[in-house]
């Protein structure tokens, strides 16, 4: 009994040591990041690498900040993030409401024409969508990020099936109550719903403010760049001729620790909605 | 519904249309030349190199995710101490923007003085070229996606974990399993439904890889890191040639609808629901 308990309690400690170890493996991009933006020019292209800087250079951050309009790429990113994710939960719900409460002609055709969708590349839609924001002059316009993201399949399929384990009794009250379907939407379905809708918003968030392929198709003046945009454009620049290394590992920094700290903050919201139960039709 | 059309339904049919014609997106007139735009990609060696890196590309992100996923939520399963404390820090590559994780990697792997030939010398190793070297740029734009994707998968595998009954462990343990056995005839079936739904997924997101390949790579050395997505972009944005990018969208869905359906018809056959 003994050997046995002294058997689980070393593989308990092998078990803590190598999720430590491996923790530490994917978490060392982010401490490199740090440090290195933390190096002076000349000790950042030394070898061996020193792991910590030996004098801080904590002006890199203030540095970096104001060689390029950092403040403004992130308000870009942060306000058409939001507005998307606000028009996503909006029309989001609205389909799944349909879906899940209305009898129409071809609601399953649609819904497996939806459901096909999601398993399909969007980059087979980027030329008839631009050629289409092209011809509505929404090209280089917040407008046209936001019109073109505006409806998230996933966020469908999410909801739908937080909507489809609401008691049909409790809907059905309402109607004979008389509230309108916009009523129990939001009055009833929403807050019983919450925590799907927080996740959802979460993640959508996330994925629009670290989306870089089609914002960057559409934005070209410099002022109405996205961070993604703004932080590639830095590091082309600087990279290319300066080599200032420890000015873009520290924009990098700021472009990813306030993605970081939402996630510690939201966590689960993020890990409890990921889950492939709601994808199950 | 309406966005929903304009911007999913009827993009992918006019790509296809698209595809059919010379157009060079400047011009207001074009002409209809059929399937040539298909026929020169046939022919073309260039189109065949990519095909061969979107494969190696697509395994070589894929598989791994997929086994150390799996691997990944077993060690964190049980709810000990820490385990939500290494579950975040797993899971946190996910949250960051590729654009802004690809450059940091990108001083990991800088040649000179990067911390990976670093590692490298440490087990006497010569130090690589990395995203210099047409051999060595796909792992490392691999390396990137898979560090990235890990934990994503973590997640899916804890919660499919989480909903096998615990008496079927017993139940094997009375029949006399070993640890292996048990994750071989209890585990990975029962987890089957979950790692079919993550290898359509990921398939997918490999398809649509493009954030780490520019910052990287560019598609470069010599094209050794071009993916069907990547040629396709710089058919469209940088050649202009509608026709042709918009033929290679198409490949894409192709690809993508097959894998599906072959992944369906697959499930039948070793995907267990309980």
């Amino acid at each position: 009994m003994n050997a046995k308990a002294w058997w689980t309690g070393s593989i308990t400690i092998g078990k803590y040591l190598l999720l430590t170890f491996l923790s530490f493996l994917m978490f060392f991009p982010f401490l490199w990041m740090i440090s290195s933006a933390l190096k002076t020019k000349d000790e950042i292209w030394q070898f061996p690498p020193s792991l910590l800087p030996e004098n801080p250079q904590w002006h890199n951050f203030l540095d970096a900040w104001n060689v390029a309009p950092f403040g403004l790429y992130m308000f870009n990113s942060v306000f058409t993030a939001a507005v998307i994710v606000l028009l996503q939960i909006i029309s989001g719900a609205m389909m799944a409401y349909a879906f899940t409460q209305f009898q129409f002609r071809g609601r399953n055709i649609l819904f497996a024409l939806i459901l096909g969708s999601y398993m399909l590349p969007v980059a087979a839609t980027y030329v008839p969508s631009y050629v289409l924001l092209g011809k509505f002059q929404l090209l280089d316009t917040y407008t046209g990020i936001i019109v073109s993201n505006a409806v998230s399949v996933f966020g469908i399929f999410l909801l739908r099936q937080a909507f489809l384990q609401v008691p049909k009794e409790l809907i059905e009250a309402a109607k004979l109550d008389g509230s309108s379907h916009w009523q129990i939407l939001w009055k009833m379905l929403f807050p019983l719903t919450l925590p799907t809708f927080a996740t959802f918003g979460l993640i959508s968030f996330v994925q629009m403010y670290n989306n870089y392929l089609w914002p960057s198709l559409i934005i070209k003046s410099e002022e109405k760049m996205l961070i993604t945009q703004g932080i590639q454009k830095f590091f082309m620049q600087e990279g290319g001729y300066g080599m200032q290394w420890p000015l873009i590992m520290a924009a990098s920094s700021f472009v990813v620790f306030p993605l970081l700290i939402l996630f510690v903050f939201a966590q689960k919201s993020f890990v409890s909605g990921i889950n492939d139960q709601g994808i199950k039709g | 519904m309406i966005p929903l059309t304009l911007f999913w339904f009827y993009p992918m049919l006019n790509s296809f249309l698209i595809s059919l014609t010379d157009w060079d997106y400047i011009s207001p007139t074009y002409n209809i030349v059929w399937l040539d735009n298909y026929m020169n990609l046939i022919r073309d060696p260039i189109f065949h190199e990519v095909l061969w890196n979107t494969l190696y590309f697509t395994l070589g992100t894929v598989i791994p995710t997929i086994v150390g996923g799996l691997l990944l939520a077993l060690l964190v399963l049980k709810n000990q101490q820490g385990m939500g404390m290494f579950r975040t820090i797993l899971f946190s590559p996910w949250v960051t923007p590729t654009v802004a994780v690809a450059i940091v990697w990108s001083w990991i792997f800088e040649p000179e003085t990067g911390i990976a030939n670093w590692v490298l010398s440490f087990f006497g190793l010569p130090g690589l070229e990395w995203t210099g070297s047409s051999t060595w740029a796909m792992p490392a734009v691999i390396i990137v996606t898979v560090w990235k994707g890990l934990g994503w998968a973590m997640i899916f595998y804890l919660n499919a974990l989480k909903r096998i009954p615990t008496d079927l462990f017993e139940a094997a343990s009375i029949d006399g399993a070993g640890g292996f056995q048990k994750f071989f005839r209890v585990t990975v079936p029962l987890v089957s439904p979950t790692t079919f739904f993550l290898s359509i997924i990921s398939t997918v997101q490999a398809l649509e890889a493009y954030d780490q390949i520019q910052v990287m790579t560019q598609g470069g050395p010599a094209g050794s890191t071009r993916t069907l997505l990547y040629l396709f972009y710089q058919a469209a944005f940088e050649e202009f040639n509608m026709g042709k990018a918009t033929a290679v969208a198409t490949v894409i869905i192709l690809i993508t609808s097959i894998l599906s359906i072959i992944q369906f018809g697959l499930s039948r056959k070793w995907v267990h629901y309980q």
